[in-house]
């Protein structure tokens, strides 16, 4: 199955590279080039999305559960790669439930950092699974300078988890409460 | 207020939270638990140096590491309330009281064991051994008609893979038929083993070997008990005609006052018959191993010249013949052959499973090696050549049976006879040794740590999902 993950997963990271620069260019731009790029950007990240679980899911097949969820790689590498989905699928929602609205105002601005943010996430993924394996790049280094060494297993404390459900409920609480109370201007 | 307002204290709460998961990660799991048999060391590598010589008679190999102090002191027997007190047994993580010995040792095969090439000690470290966290109990061990009856064992020790028929299950030992012809095929480690305290004091080494334990070669080694279990005395105090004294004093040793050329050790030609007799007091302290010029196979190891800790280096050089005569204990040394080798070394008073370990190495003789042994013509090597430098690194519990076992993701590459280097590096093994001692609640945190994450991105996306709503054309 690894030969089968490593053919699959070129195409979501195609998928949402490109999608990050076609983000950016329109956050940048209101020309026809960019708002006909935007119209490309739901369909573009609802194959990014498909493709992206195909990867995932095959992925789990490339050891036992036992054995990836034994690896700190194999665990840093799977906890990326289920936020980069999410992330991508957040995205996706974005996009197709608030339609161009979303590149109005500061908007186009939030957009464009959460593209890059997406990005980096993927980035990260992609060298975890270099990592495991055996190719390694300066990713690793830069993530060791910044205080993570991708051989050690990522987690957070318990305190950090309460914070993390706390902040989690707190966000879809202003979402709700948006939503019902707060008028669309 | 609009929709939007709700933009900026969304993305600062999704922020903060990605930023306090980042500073507070890796946090809350690792840490000392004795009773679990883990204390995690501070420095998960350090250095080593070595050098080899030989003269076409003898064989050399000088070490040199660093240690914030020289530990030489081992196993005492301090008075206390009318008791002799044991102190300095072997423990789970440092002995409280300092008193541990440094040690240096060395893995040598000639090839009898293919694993060890590929492998180095991750092949001698098998189920349930002493001081893992799940190490089988001594009654178990003592109950094994072979193992506890047979070779007095009272806990599972270093040994190779085929002398088990499951190398998953210390117990499964081969019948003692094809335990002779293993050995006598040459399936063995050779095993150098230089203890600062049980044989230093008289400039010896002990001499020992890996196969379905480890075990001593035959003859005496450099060190006996030197305790009365009927009596529960010592069976020798220090002779005062010869050292001034009949015991050493507990505090000189708390407070680290005696150096080499003190009287820290008890030996043969120093110990008298134990008088009860005598007035003894509270702190007056007899080291419980007595030193004793050892007899064959087992004492082929000497110190060459004085093994010294000095500046926070160890020094220590051991000597051997090339070709003992014991092809059973020792490996023979031949000019133009490659062996390996492995090296361990133990400091900071820390004994058993805490020690410091290298990948195997190749050691040539006149041969292409790792590590190239310099010929020399006389009795002493002049040492000139350039030290091989090795990282050793802190093993953890992780053995053979889990790295040949589907739970290693490695294990297929094991099997197809991949070395450990072609993976790995000494710091990632020293982090996946310290993790595999909390596999279970580092798997747990992680999931956990995964679903919040999930449940973050979740709750980030219904809320910037109502900030971003605006009305068309706005």
């Amino acid at each position: 199955m690894a030969a089968y993950h490593v053919v699959l997963v070129h195409f979501p990271i195609a998928i949402w590279m490109t999608a990050t620069l076609a983000i950016l260019v329109r956050a940048l731009s209101n020309g026809t080039l960019a708002q006909a790029i935007e119209r490309a950007l739901v369909p573009l990240l609802s194959i990014g999305l498909l493709m992206g679980i195909a990867a995932y899911a095959v992925g789990l097949m490339v050891w036992p559960w036992e054995a990836l969820s034994a690896t700190p790689l194999g665990r840093n590498h799977m906890l990326m790669a289920s936020w980069t989905t999410a992330y991508w699928a957040l995205m996706l929602a974005i996009l197709w439930m608030q339609g161009e609205r979303v590149w109005q105002g500061a908007g186009r601005w939030v957009m464009a950092g959460l593209a890059i943010l997406g990005s980096a996430l993927l980035g990260i993924t992609g060298t975890l699974g270099g990592n495991l394996i055996g190719v390694h790049t300066e990713v690793t280094q830069l993530l060791r300078l910044m205080g993570w060494e991708v051989y050690t297993t990522f987690y957070v404390p318990n305190l950090t988890l309460v914070v993390l459900v706390l902040a989690s409920f707190l966000l879809f609480a202003i979402g709700v409460w948006g939503r019902r109370r707060l008028p669309v201007r | 207020m609009g929709k939007r307002a709700l933009l900026y204290p969304t993305l600062a709460i999704f922020a903060g939270a990605i930023g306090w998961s980042w500073v507070t990660h890796g946090i809350g799991v690792v840490k000392d638990d004795l009773p679990r048999n883990i204390h995690i060391p501070q420095e998960l590598t350090i250095p080593l140096q070595v050098k080899a010589a030989y003269n076409g008679r003898n064989i050399l190999f000088r070490y040199r590491w660093p240690a914030r102090q020289p530990s030489i002191y081992h196993d005492m027997l301090k008075y206390e309330g009318g008791k002799w007190v044991r102190y300095g047994a072997s423990v789970a993580g440092p002995q409280p009281q300092g008193i541990y010995e440094d040690r240096v040792t060395m893995m040598v095969d000639d090839g009898g064991v293919p694993e060890f090439a590929r492998y180095g000690g991750y092949v001698t470290v098998g189920d349930r051994m002493r001081f893992f966290t799940n190490e089988a109990k001594p009654d178990e061990v003592k109950a094994h008609p072979y193992l506890g009856q047979k070779r007095k064992q009272t806990e599972v020790g270093k040994h190779l893979p085929a002398t088990r028929s499951d190398p998953s299950d210390w117990a499964s030992v081969v019948p003692e038929d094809d335990l002779a012809n293993l050995r006598k095929a040459g399936y063995f480690l050779d095993l150098w083993h230089w203890r600062a305290h049980r044989s230093n004091p008289i400039d010896a080494s002990d001499d020992q070997y890996i196969f379905e334990l480890r075990g001593s070669d035959s003859g005496k080694g450099p060190f006996t008990d030197n305790w009365d279990p009927e009596t529960k005395q010592p069976r020798f105090m220090l002779d005062p005609q010869k050292t001034g004294r009949l015991a050493l004093s507990w505090d000189d040793l708390i407070q680290r006052k005696l150096g080499f050329e003190d009287i820290y050790f008890i030996s043969e030609a120093t110990a008298a018959p134990f008088d009860p007799a005598q007035q003894w007091k509270d702190g007056d302290t007899i080291p419980r191993r007595l030193l004793r010029d050892g007899e064959g196979s087992r004492s082929n190891i000497k110190v060459a010249g004085k093994a010294r800790w000095q500046d926070g280096y160890w020094d220590v050089t051991l000597t051997r013949a090339m070709d003992t005569g014991s092809p059973l204990d020792d490996k023979a040394f031949l000019e133009s052959r490659v062996y390996n080798v492995a090296f361990a070394v133990h400091r900071n008073a820390l004994g058993s499973r805490w020690h410091y370990v290298s990948l195997p190495l190749t050691l040539g003789l006149n041969r292409d090696a790792n590590m190239v042994a310099a010929r020399f013509v006389g009795d002493e090597p002049r040492w000139d050549q350039e030290w091989t430098d090795v990282k050793l690194f802190y093993p953890g519990q992780v053995s053979w049976p889990h790295l040949t076992s589907a739970k290693h993701a490695g294990s297929d590459q094991i099997k197809a006879g991949v070395p450990v280097k072609f993976r790995h590096n000494e710091e990632q093994l020293a982090r996946y040794g310290v993790e595999m001692e909390f596999a279970s609640e580092i798997r747990r945190q992680w999931l956990l740590t995964l679903f919040a994450g999930l449940l973050l991105i979740a709750g980030f996306g219904v809320a910037v999902n109502v900030a971003l709503n605006r009305s068309k054309g706005v």
